[in-house]
């Protein structure tokens, strides 16, 4: 026993001298390398210490995977050099709802970010966390104006008569088409269907003149829907779509909702619809493939789409049922949002970017590389977009879909803390009528459910 | 304590050597602690603490942060069983269960059996069937997820090529479960081939050899030597296999995301989209209670069934 006492002793002794033994290294090799910058720079009597001091870090944390995420390093290297005070670190975080998960969970700890992009249905979420700081603040504090920005972001991103982010990147949904198969099926390219019934016509059309290919595809996806619904006019959810009050059920009617239903039903039993599922990358390389002549997606997509099409590509607006005009689209896309319990300057630094963002250079060539909009219409007289639109006349439409679109309750979009539930209930619904399921049973499957979510939502935040 | 005084006084001696003998077994008990500490440890903080605080969970319904708001006691189990959505998901998992086990089983054992013989090259056969251990659930769902791809996928060319019609491998929900399925079973195959050649191995060839004298045909021996010498191996096989067929979570998260229909919503990706989609922290613990019960009912089940029939040498 007392030797092993002893051989225990020994051992932790060991590990003491060790441990400081190392720590005297570390400081000492500190000290060697700043003492060799000083002799070998001409005047770097600031060190490296005192640089570290004097450079203001931000950790920005992103969802843009893929080309988005080359156009975001893009405008952070460019921030980074137009100023030598602030350095914007970009950190890819996955996909909206994962890096809105990581937040939740790091949220107010050493580990949370400066400020992060989050989507436009994480925003009920983000403000109910607690962990963020308004931005309306730092508009107030310096008189920012913020109404040159787009008018319909301004409404979306407006809760309360306060700015809780900032508008970073903004699509709407658009129709894709296959200019080529139009023009095979004796349809006039340049003239696409914008209803629902002219649609179910085109696809006939197509699909007589080439059998190999449907008509039509609609991504089982909840924000399409919401879009759809929105776009004749309806709301997502009761109470001005939670704009008024915390919604307490579903605020669309049942020929509302039922027309999308009804509509893909239609398709499905003509025979002319494509079920990619909840896949919008098999959808994405169906139509490229010629599968498909018709499909709607983000406009963020746009560039993509177009530059890898081996035919022409139409861009259309999104479609409406016949019997109601085209109210128009809601905002999607992200914000960037100010996280609290930072120190002052560091968040003053990331108020900084936020601005920077804003400017009509940047805005135009995030607009031409993405599809995104740009949040800030000055940006469309800039050169880039200029010659752009020359060659690519598809990336006007989204702009001008957005800027035909009224402004209402039903456009401005709905905010609730549930809607990414919403979303897989309504997706489920969907792709039940895509696989032939009865529609008056789903579709009232469909309301139930959203209806017992939204009451389990508000029960959980113990209203 | 000293030894001439015990002698002197035998009924003190008595007494003090049972005051030795309980400060030698707390002796001992501390030190067995002590080896022990680390896993307790690990344990502790890893498993039991976590165990603790999902049970807890399952009561209260929680904020998006996952901090407790309401307690609701078992209203969360009482929603969960009467929601068709985690009704099918049960089902699905159970069907899954059903389509992955017996048949990765089957095939690696197979396999094994082929990869067993002695023959020249046969290296290069054990690396390829066991080939899959090393592809990660990422890699390998995405290689099948091209395979499955409705138009220009490969199994598709060769199903129209044959003169079917298209099948939707992810969108049908007739077909989802069983395309996810057949992704499992082809990552499994490796890992359950490399376990049970293992086992094959190690049976002693004088078995083969007596039998051999006897006369016995191939099955024979199969069925009387290898597979009761095998049972031990096969029983770990199979309680491992259907314990990840429970927790089967990339695949489906990469190739369906729980659609079409929710038909592929298998319980762990449940679990998954309640506490990191839907926030709701409470039913989601709810539900991994519920698989927690299910697999400790499944293994216990098994060991009280299997381990009779499992031969050990």
């Amino acid at each position: 026993m007392k030797k092993f006492l002893a051989v225990l002793f020994m051992v932790f002794a060991l590990l003491i001298t060790a441990a400081c033994g190392s720590e005297g290294e570390a400081e000492e090799s500190d000290d060697t390398s700043s003492d060799a910058s000083s002799t070998s720079g001409s005047n770097t009597d600031a060190g490296s210490e005192a640089e570290s001091d004097e450079k203001q870090i931000v950790t920005f944390w992103h969802s843009m995977g893929g080309a988005g995420q080359e156009a975001i390093n893009a405008i952070v290297d460019a921030y980074n050099e137009s100023q030598d005070k602030v350095q914007v670190n970009a950190e890819y975080q996955g996909t909206y709802d994962e890096a809105l998960t990581k937040f939740h969970s790091v949220a107010g700890t050493d580990s949370a970010p400066t400020m992060i992009q989050v989507f436009e249905i994480g925003t009920m979420s983000m403000i109910n966390s607690g962990q963020i700081e308004p931005i309306q603040n730092y508009v107030d504090a310096e008189n920012y104006d913020m109404s040159y920005l787009e008018e319909n972001i301004v409404n979306y991103y407006t809760i309360d008569d306060k700015f809780y982010s900032m508008p970073f990147n903004s699509s709407t949904p658009v129709m894709y088409y296959n200019k080529d198969a139009f023009e095979a099926a004796g349809l006039d390219p340049e003239t696409p269907p914008a209803t629902f019934e002219e649609i179910e016509e085109v696809s006939k059309k197509i699909m007589e003149a080439n059998p190999d290919m449907r008509g039509f595809a609609l991504q089982a996806y909840g924000w399409l829907f919401e879009q759809l619904l929105a776009n004749q006019g309806a709301l997502l959810m009761n109470n001005d779509n939670g704009r008024t009050d915390t919604p307490t059920e579903i605020g669309f009617t049942e020929e509302q909702g039922k027309s999308i239903f009804q509509w893909v039903e239609n398709m499905v039993n003509d025979g002319t619809f494509a079920n990619y599922g909840t896949n919008g990358d098999n959808m994405v390389s169906g139509f490229l493939a010629g599968d498909v002549a018709m499909f709607l997606q983000s406009s963020a997509s746009s560039r993509d789409v177009i530059d890898n099409a081996p035919f022409e590509v139409g861009v259309a607006f999104l479609p409406h049922p016949e019997n109601v005009d085209r109210e128009g689209v809601v905002i999607g896309g992200a914000s960037l949002w100010m996280v609290d319990g930072k120190e002052q300057a560091e968040k003053d630094a990331a108020w900084d970017f936020m601005k920077f963002v804003q400017q009509p250079e940047i805005q135009a060539e995030w607009h031409v590389n993405t599809g995104y909009f740009a949040i800030n219409p000055a940006a469309y007289d800039e050169q880039v977009v200029q010659e752009a639109y020359e060659e690519m006349p598809q990336l006007q439409v989204t702009v001008q879909q957005l800027q035909e679109t009224n402004s209402s309750y039903a456009t401005q979009g709905a905010v609730m803390d549930m809607i990414p539930e919403e979303r897989r209930i309504v997706e489920t619904a969907l792709e039940t009528i895509y696989n032939g399921g009865d529609l008056d049973e789903t579709y009232n499957a469909m309301v139930e459910q959203l209806n017992a979510a939204i009451e389990q939502a508000n029960a959980a935040r113990g209203e | 304590m000293s030894m001439p005084n015990t002698i002197a006084e035998p009924i003190e001696s008595k007494l003090d050597f049972e005051h030795y003998k309980r400060k030698e077994r707390i002796k001992s008990w501390a030190k067995g602690m002590l080896f022990l500490l680390p896993s307790i440890i690990l344990f502790t903080v890893f498993l039991f603490y976590p165990l603790v605080r999902t049970i807890y969970l399952s009561f209260f319904l929680t904020n998006a942060a996952g901090e407790t708001t309401v307690f609701v006691g078992w209203e969360n189990f009482a929603r969960m069983f009467n929601s068709p959505i985690f009704m099918q998901s049960m089902k699905s998992t159970f069907l899954f269960v059903l389509y992955t086990v017996p048949l990765t089983i089957i095939i690696s054992l197979f396999l094994a059996l082929l990869a067993n013989e002695k023959l020249r090259g046969i290296g290069i056969f054990r690396t390829i069937y066991s080939s899959t251990m090393g592809i990660s659930v990422a890699a390998a769902s995405v290689f099948w997820l091209y395979l499955f791809h409705p138009s220009i996928g490969f199994l598709n060319m060769i199903v129209t090529g044959l003169g079917f019609e298209r099948i939707g491998w992810l969108t049908d929900p007739t077909w989802a479960l069983i395309a996810v399925a057949i992704t499992t079973i082809w990552m499994n195959l490796g890992f359950t081939f490399l376990i049970l050649l293992g086992g094959l191995q190690s049976i002693d060839g004088y078995l083969y050899e007596s039998a051999d004298i006897d006369g016995a045909g191939y099955f024979y021996k199969l069925k009387n030597i290898t597979i009761p010498m095998l049972s031990p191996t096969l029983f770990f096989v199979v309680t491992v296999t259907i314990i990840n067929a429970f927790q089967t979570f990339g695949q489906i998260d990469i190739l369906t995301q729980g659609g079409p229909q929710n038909t592929t919503n298998l319980i762990v990706y449940s679990i998954y989209r309640e506490a990191f989609v839907n926030y709701q922290f409470g039913s989601a613990s709810a539900q991994a209670v519920v698989l927690f019960i299910i697999i400790l009912i499944m293994t216990i089940i098994q060991f009280k069934l299997g381990e009779r029939k499992v031969h050990y040498q």
